[in-house]
């Protein structure tokens, strides 16, 4: 508690050097400049290495503090195994902070007689003009509490090892911290996808960067350790496998934050790089040795009462799911690493780029959609003939007829074709879902359909919550799929010129320049028409930004629709024929990954919240004396098809 | 509402959902169709870590250079494979947007298919091995003197009471 404390005070304390422009500390001349707005100087803690990890220590304190309270009473027997592991990461990104990357070191010049002085600039060198975006400041604090809530699963799953504490009870007792890891590292992603595309002005949102991939695998492992717990919380299954994968869930965030820190790799989106490379490794190392000195320790309490009834059902779902995202997982990692192996091993670095990475996890991505349909309406242990055709009958009729009426459309992209229709059957099935089961409460209650649909789906939130956050994968699939049809022009234009693209006609209207507080605005004022009748104004600018580093940052202009981006960036002025460079793209489709998002958010706060059901039961009603079982071991009722 | 009414909503929503798709991609502006093909299998060389045909930087001399000489090759009847072998002694492999498909590159396109291979065919494994488990010895359920201990009796309830949960 008391070193949380104290980790607050030096991350307000920074904030408070750079708020009051310090410029006699390094890291605040670094990363600020007097012009910058309040909202930036928020966001220069994290914009370089010491304040990063100065803001990965603050983050991980919260994660602890939020821990202590939660438990302060509780589990007696795992708490202390829990804390010891924290307060290790804990001193180990403190250790960086303090002996190796401290974002604290004032500037210092030699005087006459030889010794050192402290000195102060008059100024700074202002914030990298990439980060002065609005999304830079709640970007890194989403994937950054992606990264270090991952903490908490690992420490109870390494705490519970040690202790030798019951397998389903730390499952259940850390499920709802790794789902907010989970949200926070998949809102991290989106929202760093969201910056690329209306920052970098290259007309993606996804270029499979190092970093990128970075902050990719953990989501991928964290993804299957989220679905794998519920072998183990359902049917004591796969033990050892779930405390493994959250092993490694939290060794891929170090990875992660070492591959793009240390320069083993090269990021466009690097902004912090050093030389704790090496103490990264150690790290990782150490924790390796402890987790498989652990296991071996204790691994016979992790035994499992694995035993299948049938290969289709819910459990072997789970096991194809896993691997899947493993595979994904692996398949990045390697592809991510691939040059530097390739110089190990052949002398010459082969570059892996976006073709490799697309041409690679596609195929899994979308087995994976096909599995997000399937998997949760097979029943645990057994599914039925009956019940396969109840669940999918529709949902795959209703998709192949809409793949067929896209082929006869003429729509010939394999994989967008595929996709298209495997989203239609994911969202078919999820909607049958919430339709058969509003269907039941309306019967019984009169009530309309869309408040039957919330009852539903607060009476398990668990269940109808996942449901959501599939059918906002589905979103996010949708959108993806437009990549394949993106269409673009770059042209040097003057005033008055126009270019086309589809429908659009670009017209250059007028070019200014304006000066702001921190940086001087270059604007280019761009109308688009339609079959010659005016639609919009669209506004793109190039930014020099005040500082020493003057800086050139780009704002690009976007009018998005469900259907469709017109994405326009004014790239810069060519050198050879000083006209401004008008690159305009159409991007269908690009919305839903957003839409998707932010479904996907929504579906894991459902999924936080508890039932309505058990809440009034235990609130209104005494608690009924539980009937003694016959000895049975392996209820019937386990049979019940369609349960989460 | 009638029983076919909200697969026919679900039909609707799924097509409009779908109808921005059927825009037909148009061929390319300023390079031709085949020059953005093969351009798309290199990487810019000006360090921007962009595929070639995707660099942004105005004024990028690098990329220029690159699409320019890739168009003269592709009109004088350069095929994608003499293309190639100009820009590795040119840049080096590096240049390559994605891995040849020979040589030690092979294993980055052969591995993601071995894991999923080898993966399936362990959870194929692991399953007929959970399906060959014994279930609870059945016996111990219909004498009079189980051995069942309180824990597990217990565990079974809780599980019980979980999996008929709605």
């Amino acid at each position: 508690m008391a070193t949380c404390g104290l980790i607050f005070v030096a991350t307000f304390s920074l904030e408070y050097l750079f708020f009051t422009d310090n410029f006699s500390i390094a890291y605040v001349v670094s990363h600020s400049n007097r012009d910058l707005s309040a909202f930036y100087k928020i966001a220069a803690l994290w914009s370089g290495m010491e304040g990063s990890l100065l803001f990965w220590s603050f983050l991980l304190a919260v994660y602890v503090i939020s821990v202590l309270i939660a438990y302060r009473n509780k589990n007696g027997e795992l708490m202390p195994y829990v804390g010891m592991v924290m307060a290790g990461v804990q001193l180990f990104f403190l250790a960086l902070n303090n002996f190796v990357e401290s974002p604290f070191k004032a500037l210092a010049a030699s005087g006459a007689n030889g010794a050192m002085n402290y000195v102060a600039r008059a100024d700074g060198n202002g914030l990298n003009a990439l980060l002065q975006y609005p999304e830079m400041v709640i970007h890194p604090p989403n994937l950054y509490s992606g990264y270090t809530g991952f903490t908490i699963p690992f420490a109870f799953a390494l705490g519970a090892l040690l202790a030798r504490y019951p397998g389903e009870k730390w499952i259940h007792l850390t499920r709802k911290w790794t789902m907010i890891a989970w949200m926070f590292q998949s809102l991290g992603i989106l929202l760093g996808a969201h910056w690329a595309y209306a920052v970098l002005g290259w007309g993606g949102y996804w270029g499979w960067d190092p970093v990128e991939n970075a902050s990719l695998l953990p989501w991928l492992t964290g993804t299957a350790f989220l679905h794998s717990v519920m072998m183990q919380e359902k049917r004591g299954m796969m033990k050892v496998w779930n405390v493994w994968l959250v092993i490694w869930t939290f060794l891929l965030c170090l990875l992660g934050t070492f591959l793009t820190r240390s320069g083993v790799v090269s990021s466009v989106h690097a902004f912090a790089q050093s030389n704790i490379g090496p103490w990264f490794v150690g790290f990782m190392g150490l924790t390796l040795v402890v987790c498989f000195g652990a296991y071996l320790k204790n691994r016979d309490y992790l035994a499992s009462e694995n035993q299948l009834d049938s290969v289709v059902s819910r459990e072997s779902s789970f096991l194809f799911n896993n691997l899947l995202f493993l595979v994904a997982c692996i398949a990045v990692l390697s592809g991510t690493l691939f040059p530097v192996f390739s110089e190990w091993f052949t002398g010459s670095r082969i570059s892996v780029g976006p073709p490799y990475f697309n041409r690679v996890n596609t195929p899994i991505g979308l087995l994976i959609l096909f599995l997000t349909g399937v998997g949760p309406l097979l029943a645990w242990r057994k599914t039925s003939t009956e019940s396969l055709k109840r669940n999918f009958g529709w949902p795959l009729i209703i998709s192949v007829a809409v793949g067929a009426v896209a082929f006869a459309l003429g729509f010939r992209a394999f994989f967008s074709v595929i996709c298209l229709i495997l989203c239609i059957f994911v969202a078919s099935t999820i909607l049958l879902e919430f339709y058969r089961g509003s269907k039941v409460i309306r019967a019984r209650s009169g009530a309309p359909l869309a408040a039957c649909v919330i009852d539903l789906t607060m009476r398990n939130t668990r269940r109808y919550g996942g449901y959501i956050i599939h059918m906002g994968m589905v979103f996010v699939f949708i959108g993806l799929t437009g990549a394949a049809f993106n269409r673009d022009i770059q042209k040097g234009m003057r005033v008055g010129q126009t270019m086309q693209i589809g429908p659009y006609t670009w017209v250059l209207q007028t070019t200014d320049t304006k000066p702001e507080k921190n940086y001087t605005a270059h604007r280019m004022l761009v109308e688009v028409l339609r079959d010659n009748k005016p639609m919009m104004m669209l506004f793109p600018e190039k930014r020099r930004f005040a500082g020493n580093n003057q800086e050139n940052g780009t704002m690009v202009a976007i009018y998005s629709t469900l259907k469709e981006d017109l994405y326009v960036v004014f790239a810069g002025i060519d050198p050879e024929t000083q006209m401004p460079v008008i690159h305009a793209f159409l991007n269908p489709l690009v919305k839903w990954i957003w839409f998707g998002g932010v479904v996907v958010v929504f579906g894991t706060l459902v999924a936080l919240l508890p039932n309505r059901r058990a809440v009034l039961v235990l609130a209104g009603s005494p608690k009924p004396a539980i009937e003694p079982l016959p000895n049975v071991l392996t209820p019937s009722v386990t049979l019940r098809e369609g349960h989460d | 509402m009638t029983k076919g009414r909200p697969i026919l909503a679900i039909a609707t929503l799924m097509a409009v959902a779908a109808l921005p798709l059927m825009v037909a991609p148009a061929s390319g502006q300023q390079l031709s169709d085949r020059a953005k093909q093969v351009g798309h299998k290199f990487m810019c060389m000006c360090g921007c870590s962009q595929v070639l045909t995707e660099c942004n930087h105005v004024g990028c001399s690098v990329s220029a250079s690159m699409l320019k000489e890739l168009n003269q090759s592709l009109a004088t009847g350069g095929t994608e494979e003499s293309i190639t072998q100009a820009f590795l002694q040119e840049f080096g492999t590096q240049v390559y947007a994605e891995p040849p498909k020979s040589g030690f590159s092979l294993v980055a396109w052969v591995m993601p298919t071995f894991y999923l291979v080898v993966g399936a065919l362990v959870v194929i494994f692991v399953i007929s091995r959970w399906r060959k488990r014994p279930a609870i010895e059945p016996a111990a359920r219909v004498s009079g003197t189980s051995h069942v201990s309180p824990e597990l009796l217990q565990r079974s309830r809780e599980q019980a009471a979980r999996d008929t949960e709605d």
